[in-house]
């Protein structure tokens, strides 16, 4: 994907996010649930992302500083 | 690779009158506040430092195998951590050894003359992380060990979160450095190195739905080739660019919650790729809950793997011949091929009291040629299957 494409993607998320009504701070009950958040189970994650890892051309994408491995 | 992420973030209700019907259970934040591991990306709210600690040990149990062959295996214990510093600080971490054997092929699929190894690999990831008044910077350090290959790797990661809360900025920087020493002595004190860049957003979008985009980028130089495949010659750079998107909602009505992601991926060697998720966490009484859940992957094949040709008269795995002075850049590599990959999996988990829990996993991979989104892949492989369980049990005080 081009550089340009991407560009018009991510502008289009952040105008979307600017135009959302807000939600307010007592109406936030559900959204405290763990399995709402995006890491309820960080090891198992990242078991998964090893073993894709090894099989796959690409992986990664939602994190930095990762250390490799010599995985055939 | 080993993963660094980043811990999740909750915030708890404020003056909340629908707190009187629905409750957000002080177990339930503890627990997430305690798996906040390094690791993924941080919901879209105000992510308080943690109250507790948490130890836990895990256990990966992986098997993998294509039709006549029994290839690589591994069991990979791991000790999970994390422990509140001085009120605004914790530090987090993944320790884990994989103890992998078994047998891969040196070519395609092809079982004759596969190359048998057995190896252990020691891996440390670990974070430390400031929690500040709107948002938090951490720093990361993974290093990870094995017989051939040993691989350093720093982060610094950060998210920054608006002022009514339902928005988090989030940003990463990363630098990674690897040596690799093949046993057959095919290279020697190779070196590979990369940088990432991370950019991400996460918004509430109404009570019962999170979203979250990010655009990663990755540039690597040095040695990419397989030491272990005949004839393979990579190219001496990878760059990948991956866009994400994730979407969460909450059932109000079945206490369940869909968990939707989607990812886009290509790398400078012409792969590209979609990867779909979803998976529903539906909670039970008692403390337990189940977690089906669905992974469709699919890519494209490198611009300089080749397909397999059989030799007419043998026919597989002898092939008819590759012209590798034809073709300067060459794999045979069934992993930089063509194909479609499903994922199959279930986990239980338990809450045991108010200070333990378990967790469960099974999980069955397949990969086949015809399987990809678009075009019926690479011909002439044979599908490969594998099976994992995890098992998992945690402490928190």
């Amino acid at each position: 994907m081009r550089p340009l494409a991407l560009s018009i993607v991510i502008a289009a998320c952040l105008a979307g996010c600017a135009s959302i009504e807000p939600v307010a701070p007592w109406q936030k009950g559900q959204l405290a649930k763990p399995e709402m958040g995006f890491a309820d189970d960080v090891a198992g994650a990242a078991y998964a992302e090893h073993v894709y890892s090894s099989r796959e051309a690409v992986s990664g994408g939602t994190r930095v500083g990762g250390g490799g491995c010599g995985c055939n | 690779m080993a993963a660094t992420e980043h811990p999740v973030a909750v915030e708890k209700p404020r003056s909340n009158p629908a707190l009187t019907r629905d409750p957000v259970s002080t177990g339930a934040l503890v627990l997430s506040a305690a798996l906040a591991l390094p690791g993924l990306l941080p919901a879209a709210s105000a992510e308080p430092a943690p109250a507790g600690g948490m130890i836990g040990l895990r256990n990966l149990s992986y098997r993998e195998s294509q039709p006549g062959l029994e290839r690589v295996g591994s069991n990979s214990p791991s000790l999970v951590f994390l422990v509140p510093l001085a009120g605004e600080w914790a530090l987090s971490g993944d320790l884990v050894t994989d103890n992998v054997s078994g047998a891969s092929p040196r070519y395609h699929t092809a079982i004759s003359g596969a190359s048998q190894m057995k190896d252990r690999r020691n891996a440390a990831d670990l974070q430390l992380k400031r929690y500040l008044e709107d948002g938090s910077v951490s720093v990361g350090l993974a290093r990870s060990n094995e017989n051939d290959y040993a691989s350093t790797a720093l982060s610094l990661q950060g998210t920054v979160d608006s002022k009514d809360r339902n928005t988090t900025l989030l940003w990463g920087l990363g630098g990674a450095s690897d040596t690799i020493n093949p046993v057959n002595l095919a290279v020697r004190n190779e070196q590979r190195h990369s940088i990432d860049a991370m950019l991400g957003v996460a918004q509430v979008l109404t009570p019962a739905d999170l979203v979250q985009f990010s655009l990663g980028y990755n540039r690597g130089r040095g040695y990419f080739s397989d030491p272990y495949k005949i004839f393979d010659n990579r190219p001496r750079r990878l760059n990948q660019t991956a866009l994400s998107a994730k979407w969460n909602h909450h059932f109000d009505a079945a206490d369940g919650t869909s968990r939707f992601s989607y990812r886009y991926a290509t790398n400078s060697d012409g792969v590209r790729s979609h990867t779909l998720g979803e998976e529903y966490v539906q909670a039970f009484g008692e403390g337990w809950s189940v977690t089906p859940a669905l992974r469709y992957y699919s890519q494209s094949a490198a611009r300089f793997y080749v397909d397999p040709i059989y030799d007419p008269l043998f026919g597989a795995p002898f092939p008819a011949g590759v012209a590798i002075f034809q073709h300067p850049l060459l794999t045979m590599d069934q992993r930089l091929s063509a194909f479609g990959a499903l994922t199959l999996e279930a986990k239980l988990a338990r809450q045991l009291s108010a200070q333990w829990s378990a967790d469960l996993k099974l999980a069955r991979y397949e990969q086949r040629s015809a399987w990809r989104w678009f075009g019926r892949g690479s011909p002439g492989l044979a599908p490969l299957t594998a099976h994992w369980l995890e098992i998992g049990l945690y402490r928190r005080w």
